[in-house]
């Protein structure tokens, strides 16, 4: 029909039912317009089937949520109360001295108080980029030229007669 | 042996925004060094190219490392096994 959803491929039956539940193809929508009657029977089989659907809907949520609020609390006394902040006070401190290294690590350097100022800033140029890239592939060229020349024997025989 | 190299360190200084050249081996010893750079800067900033070549696995990616002070600029650049370093005015 030309909406968002809709594609020339076989509709699957679970899209045909829903498509049925609110356009009933006996009626067609000319007639629909000039007698209330043959609206009148369908619109109750719709509206039943909307309101069981809306039913299962509703009860499955109802099965899925979790109300915090509606859930009765079991009453703690105040010792039991003292005596578990006290167990997981303790819990906390074995925890925690072993988590101390990390805040004994000195804080990262502020380079910087105005960091965008930095970040706009011009970037390096690409000529400078291409000149440095080129005086090091320059030098490394020199650098594979370095070799030994031998001019002279190591080893020389005095002149002893 | 190693005359073509100084010669070439030479030719990089004749450059009027370069003040200084430092070339090193994969070591970080120092092979080569005119201008304002001195031998003691040769493992500090040898270092600093060795981890920046890090940042990239292609080998043939030079990478070039900006240091940026109050008062200039150091450019590094790093290709395959040394390294050469410009420090431009």
């Amino acid at each position: 029909m030309g909406c968002c959803y809709s594609s020339e491929n076989e509709d699957s039956d679970q899209d045909r039912e829903e498509r049925k539940l609110l356009l009933d193809p006996s009626s067609p929508p000319t007639k629909a317009l000039n007698g209330a009657e043959p609206n009148y029977h369908s619109l109750p089989s719709a509206r039943t089937d909307e309101q069981a659907l809306l039913s299962s809907i509703l009860a499955k949520t109802a099965s899925n949520i979790i109300d915090v609020s509606a859930a009765d609390s079991q009453g703690m006394e105040q010792h039991e109360y003292m005596d578990r902040a006290r167990q997981y006070s303790t819990r906390l401190a074995v925890l925690s001295s072993s988590l101390t290294h990390w805040k004994k690590l000195p804080p990262l350097p502020s380079l910087t108080s105005q960091p965008h100022q930095v970040l706009a800033s011009e970037p390096v140029p690409l000529s400078d980029l291409q000149q440095v890239s080129r005086i090091a592939a320059y030098a490394y060229s020199a650098l594979s030229q370095i070799r030994v020349d031998a001019k002279e024997e190591l080893v020389v025989q005095f002149g002893i007669p | 042996m190693e005359a073509i190299l100084e010669q070439y360190l030479e030719d990089t200084m004749k450059n009027p925004s370069t003040a200084g050249v430092l070339c090193t081996d994969s070591q970080w010893l120092n092979l080569g060094c005119l201008g304002t750079l001195s031998d003691e800067r040769a493992g500090v900033i040898s270092v600093l190219a060795r981890q920046a070549a890090k940042l990239t696995s292609d080998p043939t990616d030079i990478p070039v490392v900006c240091l940026e002070l109050d008062d200039g600029n150091i450019r590094n650049t790093m290709a395959s096994h040394w390294q050469c370093t410009k420090w431009p005015l």
